[in-house]
């Protein structure tokens, strides 16, 4: 298997300019990090040169210190179980890619969701404005830089007896003694 | 004498102890909450035998079962669903969702204090409450209603004004139909 | 003078009995279906309660001349109907307005009633409603056949088209006419399975699927109509079959007695069925009961 994996990723790396690349044999997985304007040619060859048919999923993650958003796309390949990561950085302020979504139909709704919650701008796609939010005025909110409880506070009215509430994660590491690491304090809730 | 009285008095006992043994749920299932209802609809905690039975649609109903988290989108058509149900209405605020915002507390999207949309005449609390608990809540409900003190929708078109206003600060967009009944 | 005055407390006598068995009866079905489903049940009179709740609601919106008069078409047929219809054997209380030619009046003015009702459902505007009238509809286009070949063959058999009549002749004869014909009788309840809209036929009002079809914009005092209405027309449609195929019945425990064994027939099978599709449910029409329609018809020209 891990021989298998290894031609896979070498196969990839020879036709594209990879940033990083790894293989985990466990999970049966191949994991790829290019250049975002490669992002619909290495999709292409990897559907139709070499048998990954099925997108599993599509999704973001928001590295905020970074100053980055990764845009990831999870394929698979029905004959042999193997498993693609194609992993890709944007840029957060200003988050541009092109549109996918003739590559894998389903890749619309993932990229209105990306455009909603993230603010991740897809040139070319073709989509009603809004996709589960209604009249949403506020920034894109899965940033992890909105502030959910403050926006909260701010727009509903919070019941009365409910100020003492704690923080979940701070009350059971101080009732276990567990110390907290810094970065892990400020984005926890 | 005057015989008048009484004979209203007579009247309105006599409805509600007809309405109170008569509710018609309209279970909008938002949240985790609609699946207590089949259970407690069916065999083992058996609502019926209270009376307690499913409307098919917001014109028969007469009870609004709110089941959990409601988000402003949901609350939008909540509210065009409460104001299409004929009067008497009741609502129940289902879960600590509904009581006070539960566990989406801090959720950029869900409202934290239902009794400001709408009249609620009963809250179950629980996180989600048992059928045990609902059916507390429609005791309760009863107990309510022949006292004669569950006049929510009398409540809402009386305080139009402050509903309204409460509604109108988080749905932008406002684009319903008057309420006239 | 005094024959008028009885007419109409004899008139008034057959409905409020028409209405208090018919509610029960629904009372009833609810508590096998709970029992059978192993739940304890609403209490019998609970169709009372329901009906009077519904009464006392306000009923403040409405959509238009058409929807007003729904309910009330219902409620005229099942009425009607009631009317025409003799209730006990030579009782000057329950003889009503029945003549000769009933039975060929009475084939119309069952289906008048859920004619207008679609009228009505037709102009709440609501999607639910109008698909229901379509399936209605079809389905009555299903049950219908049979149940007109069944009582078309007791007309040829019997050279007589009036229900008191055909009493007379099974008075006369010493035996039911289930017994005559047996074949009518078959045809005319599989037909009655699709009139009582029960499960498996409940695919007009289907709550689940369509909102409760043409009722779903009808609150309050318009669903008590049609609550009402509802009852009065299942005691009509028992009525019938007892008076045609049982030989009536000369006292009212007579005719309960009756008329519950007959309504358990169709309550039953609703309870151990699913909800057929509408083209199910017309090709089950066209199937056996048709086939034994022909029979009957055979039967009553041949033998
Ligand atoms: S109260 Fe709990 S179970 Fe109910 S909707 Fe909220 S989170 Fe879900």
């Amino acid at each position: 298997m891990e021989t298998f994996l290894e031609k896979i990723k070498d196969r990839i790396s020879v036709n594209f300019e990879l940033d990083r690349s790894s293989i985990d044999v466990e999970r049966k997985r191949v994991d790829v990090q290019i250049k975002k304007e490669q992002i619909p040619s290495i999709l292409r060859y990897l559907k139709e040169n070499m048998n990954f048919r099925h997108l599993m999923h599509a999704s973001v993650v928001d590295w905020l210190e970074e100053g980055k958003f990764e845009v990831l796309f999870m394929l698979w390949t029905p004959k042999e179980k193997i498993r693609v990561f194609v992993r890709t950085k944007l840029d957060r302020d200003n988050p541009v890619m092109e549109n996918l979504d003739m590559i894998w139909p389903q890749l619309n709704t993932y990229e209105r969701e990306f455009k909603e919650m993230y603010g991740i701008e897809f040139t070319g796609l073709v989509a009603p404005e809004e996709f589960i939010l209604e009249d949403w005025e506020g920034p894109p909110p899965m940033r992890r830089d909105f502030d959910t409880e403050a926006y909260a506070k701010d727009v509903f009215s919070e019941r009365i007896g409910r100020e003492d509430a704690q923080d979940v994660r701070e009350t059971i590491a101080k009732r276990s003694g567990e110390v907290i690491p810094d970065f892990a304090k400020k984005h926890s809730r | 004498m005057d015989y008048g009285i009484y004979q209203d008095k007579l009247t309105r006992i006599v409805t509600d102890i007809a309405r109170s043994h008569s509710l018609w749920i309209l279970a909008y299932g938002t949240g985790c909450g609609a699946i207590e209802v089949p259970a407690t609809m069916t065999s083992r905690y058996d609502a019926e035998r209270l009376g307690v039975r499913g409307a098919a649609t917001p014109r028969q109903a007469d009870v609004l079962m709110i089941t959990g988290y409601l988000t402003v989108k949901t609350l939008k058509r909540v509210i065009r669903v409460y104001e299409q149900m004929q009067d008497p209405k009741y609502v129940i605020g289902f879960g600590s969702c509904a009581v006070n915002g539960g566990m989406y507390w801090d959720s950029y999207n869900t409202i934290k204090q239902l009794d400001l949309y709408l009249p609620v005449d009963v809250y179950i609390s629980g996180c989600m409450p048992r059928p045990e608990a609902v059916l507390e809540g429609f005791a309760k409900l009863q107990e309510q209603i022949r006292a004669g003190e569950a006049r929510g929708a009398t409540k809402y078109k009386d305080n139009l004004d402050y509903y309204r206003g409460n509604q109108k600060k988080i749905i932008k967009n406002w684009d319903f139909p008057d309420y006239n009944w | 003078m005094e024959g008028i005055l009885m007419s109409i407390l004899g008139a008034i006598a057959t409905f409020l009995l028409a209405f208090v068995v018919g509610m029960t009866y629904g009372g009833i079905r609810r508590k096998v279906i709970a029992r059978v489903q192993n739940r304890y049940g609403p209490p019998i009179y609970q169709n009372f309660i329901d009906a009077f709740k519904l009464f006392s609601k306000t009923t403040a919106v409405h959509h238009g001349a058409m929807h007003l008069l729904g309910p009330a078409f219902l409620m005229v047929s099942a009425v009607v109907a009631l009317m025409i219809i003799p209730v006990l054997r030579d009782n000057i209380w329950f003889t009503n307005l029945n003549f000769k030619g009933d039975l060929i009046f009475l084939i119309y003015i069952m289906t008048f009633g859920p004619l207008g009702m679609a009228l009505g459902a037709g102009q709440t505007g609501n999607p639910n409603s109008a698909i229901g009238v379509t399936r209605g509809l079809s389905q009555m286009v299903g049950f219908e056949i049979p149940w007109v070949m069944a009582l078309v063959a007791l007309m040829i058999k019997y050279n007589t088209t009036s229900v008191v009549d055909l009493m007379n002749v099974q008075n006369e004869v010493g035996q039911w006419l289930i017994f005559q014909n047996p074949f009518a009788f078959v045809a005319a309840i599989l037909a009655s399975l699709g009139m009582f809209r029960y499960a498996p036929f409940n695919i007009v009002g289907a709550p689940t699927e369509l909102a409760s079809g043409p009722a779903s914009e009808n609150g309050g005092k318009f669903l008590f109509t049609m609550m009402s209405a509802g009852s009065v027309f299942a005691f009509v449609k028992l009525t019938l079959l007892v008076d045609v195929f049982f030989g009536g019945a000369s006292n009212l425990i007579e005719l309960v007695i009756k008329t519950f064994l007959l309504y358990m027939i169709p309550v039953m099978y609703g309870v151990v069925n699913p909800r057929y599709r509408t083209e199910q449910a017309v090709t089950y029409f066209w199937g056996w009961p048709l086939l034994f329609g022909f029979l009957a018809i055979i039967y009553s020209v041949y033998f």
